[in-house]
């Protein structure tokens, strides 16, 4: 059946009747695409559904600390604590209100902080067994001989005045083991506080922590956040700058950079295109060649916004890329066609059958895309499935009937038509041992590859940001960078008694020291009732040897028989339950909301450690069994997120090398012909591996979907050289994969010289990968089965 | 008569307490502005101390000995020898306290210790005579003029808590304070007396360290 060449014959006589609905339905498209939704969120190229790398993105998302803007202060040499701290203040002023909120330079007045006098009196609930143990250590006549002294020290010096009381009340110095706990509640490692401010060990740098309403994933909100705040920056005494640290910067420094690469990248391969097309193509009907990616991508947009509501501007911007491979459609039925103005229609049909296969394989490689747990790039799939069946369609009805007629040069086209290794015999052994010998040394080099899916690997990082995170972590340890523990609850309690369960386990690993967590300030309810019990049965037996010994020593240094008589009430005095309203009106309402946050109906309670992968895997085992209690950081995530890449890229390189090697075998029916179909997408693949170990270069979230496309054109490459070898008809197949390579190699390779990461990547694999299947295609393949004639 | 007689007498008292009243304040001003004159010119402090504590909870009377010295603008030292070596040095918002019973050296910022903080505030104010700073902090009476004593009241409700007064004595030169006593509401007082005084002599820098253990 000859459906191609009877459609191409039928239709020319009614071009019109085949152009108008064409033009008709693009022009529908392009009215529908302003109603197209496209988000730009990272979320998308992230596994979602119930995965955990997805469940642990969730919670990340939502911790107060990772929505906190950090401003730090740098002050020069000459410049004092009091100045700095002046500037502080200042800068937070000049901050517009509706951007900057919640700001918080410091704990404020300490000495206001009714948290100092009244912890202590709350002891009873927070004293753990082992404060107990330290307690009982402190009741012998010799510490108590100590401590009285220490107490008559104080009395007499200026400050006794103010103290007096508090020794009648705890003489045995009781207190500094309630106000331990708030040790552990400090968020920021390297902090002093100077005049009520936050100032860094060396005292040349302070910080303001504040909230803002824009999202980390608005472009234009960073825009004007970033803006308004170098506004105030800029006036800020001389000797002194300020750094702003939040995602923000990043957004607002990658979407620029985006911006400027594309227009480089565009601008180059805008110019190797158009070179391209006047050293091969050089004919105003060869133009629809060109337009019939962008009519793909049309159409295939808007299918894909029927497909889901909103799209994700990754899925795109990359969707649009890949797409570029349907040039080659248009190139090879262009070549097969252009050969010759006598029998085209055979030529078509001719063609038509590794097109449909070279199609057709590329469209399973996408559509095993559909299997992805990244939703961005299931997106991708129906993309490209919609852009290629669209491709496909418009190459073989569209486009013959647009290519015009053939410019025969007899000489020229002998000249071509006449086998390379007919003309250098010797040269086919050249080739295939420099073959062979560079996918030995590629094999070598694909050991090394390594998959890396840290996030902030794809992202650009400006070196005035990357300077200042230095600086941050060098002044107050790395706050930023810090693993978190997440105690779920259905109800506070619930959850803060997990969160104590965690504090528990830290302590097996002699981590509490090494952790910021509430557990020891703010214990559930349950723990501080049974506390509460542990403490009167300990003060039941141990009071009368207390009272004994407190009087014997107090004796001793001229404290009279009843100065201590307030003691005895403190032990047994019911201070209630510690909850949030009493920690909030000691002034730890804007702390506490960093560390407890509502998750939906769930309260979460955080616990931060250092970021250490060897700590990490440790405690990831330790809390494996503690339902409700999720251990995430970034190392951790990264290696998730890592695994799943890996997991996707294995089970998509099976399954699209399974239905491709099924449709190569249907279509060729014999195992030399697939081996040779298959050769130029394992060279581009191996080439890739193989360079990208040598070169350290990491596979990541964008390598992967770019791999698709080296695949794709790769097994296309195949077809059509196998194809060719087999067929009486020179359909010019070389020459069209020579151009398409070139095409892609312009288009896609010029990503190289993008500067942000995630583009060079797409860039390097392009690049890598057609550099390699081209050569192969075009040159291996007839080396192993030269054509005759 | 008697009446007419009474009033008259009442009206009168009432006169002379407010002209006594107005004379006083208006001698309190005129005193404090002398006292800022003389007081200003003080660059460094250096005197022994006699300390006598009244406290209820002590069976006898807490006496002590021991030294201050100052210098401007914000170093201190308060420093008692007996009974029990210890006390304080401030350099500017650090500074070192040390017990020699218990062989400790404690460093300690102003910042982060609010209670040393207003000590060191209250010091710093007495030893430059921080009329201004002292005025806002108390309500200050003239006791009297020669030699000038002052009575003083604290604003602050949460030092009123436990502070019922202080009664502060000038030297006769008025350019440092001879003798503090503080009264606590509880009734306990205690009773500073500075001896050899020395005004503007020479003071090293490691008057100003803490002492080695």
């Amino acid at each position: 059946m000859k459906l191609f060449q009877t459609c191409y014959e039928k239709l020319a006589r009614r071009r019109g009747r085949l152009l108008l609905p064409v033009l008709l339905l693009l022009g529908l498209a392009l009215a529908w695409l302003p109603q197209l939704r496209i988000g730009d969120s990272i979320v998308a190229m992230l596994p979602d559904g119930n995965s955990q790398v997805a469940r642990d993105f969730g919670l990340l998302q939502k911790t107060p600390f990772s929505r906190k803007l950090v401003i730090q202060l740098q002050a020069a040499k000459t410049v004092s604590t009091a100045d700095l701290v002046a500037a502080t203040d200042q800068l937070g002023q000049r901050l517009p209100a509706e951007l900057f909120t919640h700001l918080q330079s410091g704990p404020g007045d300490m000495g206001k902080l009714a948290l100092l006098n009244d912890l202590g009196k709350y002891l009873a609930v927070l004293a753990t067994k082992q404060d107990l143990q330290t307690i009982a250590e402190r009741l012998t006549p010799e510490q108590v001989d100590r401590q009285m002294a220490e107490n008559l020290g104080k009395l007499l010096q200026p400050q006794g005045v103010a103290l007096k009381e508090q020794i009648r009340r705890d003489p045995l110095n009781l207190t500094p083991l309630a106000l331990q706990k708030l040790l552990y509640l400090n968020p920021l490692p390297g902090v002093r506080i100077e005049q009520g401010h936050f100032i860094s060990a060396d005292r040349r740098s302070s910080l303001i922590l504040a909230d803002t309403p824009v999202l980390m994933t608005d472009a234009a909100g960073a825009r004007r956040l970033v803006d308004a705040f170098q506004q105030a920056a800029a006036q800020l005494p001389a000797g002194i700058s300020a750094s702003l640290l939040s995602g923000h910067p990043y957004t607002l420094a990658n979407t620029e950079i985006i911006k400027a690469d594309m227009g480089r990248v565009l601008l180059v391969s805008g110019i190797g295109l158009l070179a391209l097309f006047l050293i091969f193509l050089r004919r105003r009907q060869a133009l629809s060649v060109f337009l019939l990616p962008f009519a793909s991508m049309l159409l295939a947009l808007v299918v894909t916004s029927w497909w889901y509501p909103q799209l994700s501007g990754i899925t795109v911007g990359f969707g649009a890329v890949l797409l570029g491979i349907t040039i080659d459609y248009g190139l090879h039925v262009y070549f097969a066609l252009c050969r010759s103005n006598d029998g085209r229609g055979a030529r078509l049909q001719a063609v038509a059958r590794p097109l449909l296969f070279g199609g057709l394989t590329t469209l399973v490689a996408f559509a095993v895309l559909l299997r992805s747990e990244l939703p961005g790039q299931r997106q991708l799939a129906v993309f490209a499935v919609t852009g290629i069946l669209v491709a496909l369609l418009l190459a073989l009805f569209v486009l013959p009937q647009l290519v015009g007629a053939a410019v025969t040069r007899p000489e020229l086209r002998k000249g071509y038509r006449r086998p390379l290794f007919e003309r250098h015999p010797k040269l086919r052994w050249t080739v295939l041992g420099v073959w062979l010998a560079s996918m030995i040394f590629c094999a070598v080099g694909a050991q090394q590859l390594r998959i890396n899916g840290e996030l902030r690997r794809l992202s650009y990082v400006p070196p005035a940001l990357a300077q200042a995170e230095q600086q941050l972590a060098a002044h107050w340890g790395n706050m930023r960078g810090r693993a978190m523990i997440f105690a779920a609850g259905a109800d506070l309690q619930r959850a803060l008694q997990r969160n104590e369960e965690v504090w528990q386990r830290l302590g097996r690993h002699q981590l509490q020291d090494q952790v910021v967590s509430l557990a020891p300030l703010y214990p559930p309810l349950a723990l501080q009732q049974q506390r509460q019990l542990h403490w009167h049965n300990f003060w039941a037996e141990k009071q009368p040897v207390a009272d004994e010994l407190l009087v014997q020593a107090g004796a001793k240094y001229g404290f009279t028989a009843n100065a201590f008589a307030p003691f005895d009430q403190f032990l047994n005095t019911d201070p209630g339950p510690l909850d949030l309203a009493v920690l909030q009106s000691w002034g730890l309402g804007d702390l506490l909301g960093n560390f407890i946050f509502q998750d939906g109906s769930e309260f979460q309670v955080l616990t931060l450690l250092p970021d250490r992968p060897e700590l990490i895997a440790v405690l990831d085992g330790e809390f494996a069994d503690l339902s409700g209690v999720t251990l995430v950081s970034q190392s951790h995530f990264g290696r998730q997120l890592s695994r799943a890449i890996a997991g996707d890229f294995s089970s998509f390189i099976a399954t699209a090398g399974i239905v491709v090697l099924i449709l190569l075998i249907v279509l060729f029916r014999k195992l030399a012909d697939v081996l040779l179909a298959v050769l130029p997408v394992l060279s581009g693949l191996l080439f890739m591996f193989g360079w990208m170990g040598w070169l350290g270069v990491e596979m990541n979230l964008f390598n992967v979907v770019a791999s698709i496309l080296i695949i794709g054109l790769g097994v296309d490459y195949g077809i059509f050289m196998t194809c060719h070898s087999r067929q009486p008809q020179d359909l010019g197949s070389g020459q069209a994969i020579l151009v398409s390579g070139l095409t892609t190699l312009v288009g896609f390779g010029a990503l190289v010289v993008a500067r942000h990461p995630a583009l060079y990547s797409i860039g390097i694999t392009v690049l890598l990968g057609i550099c390699a299947a081209v050569p192969t295609a075009v040159l291996v393949i007839p080396a192993f089965r030269p054509k005759r004639w | 008569m008697k009446i007419a007689q009474r009033l008259w007498i009442t009206l009168l008292i009432t006169l002379l307490t407010c002209s006594a009243t107005v004379t006083r304040a208006a001698d309190l001003a005129t005193v404090l502005t002398e006292v800022k004159a003389v007081a200003g010119q003080t660059d460094t402090l250096y005197s022994h101390f006699t300390q006598e504590k009244h406290l209820d909870i002590m069976a006898e009377t807490l006496l002590s000995q021991g030294l201050f010295a100052y210098r401007k603008p914000d170093h201190l030292r308060w420093e008692l020898l007996t009974p029990i070596a210890s006390g304080f040095v401030l350099r500017g918002q650090q500074g070192e306290r040390w017990n020699g019973l218990s062989r400790e050296l404690e460093r300690f910022s102003v910042d982060r210790d609010p209670l040393m903080g207003m000590i060191a505030q209250q010091l710093l104010a007495w030893a430059r005579v921080d009329l201004d700073w002292l005025q806002q902090r108390y309500v200050m009476e003239l006791v009297s003029e020669q030699p000038l004593q002052l009575k003083l009241t604290p604003r602050d409700a949460g030092e009123a808590g436990f502070i019922d007064h202080l009664e502060i004595f000038f030297a006769a030169d008025r350019r440092y304070v001879e003798q503090v006593v503080l009264v606590e509401k509880s009734g306990d007082s205690t009773r500073l007396r500075f001896t050899d005084v020395k005004v503007n002599g020479s003071l090293p820098d490691d008057i100003f360290a803490a002492p080695g253990f």
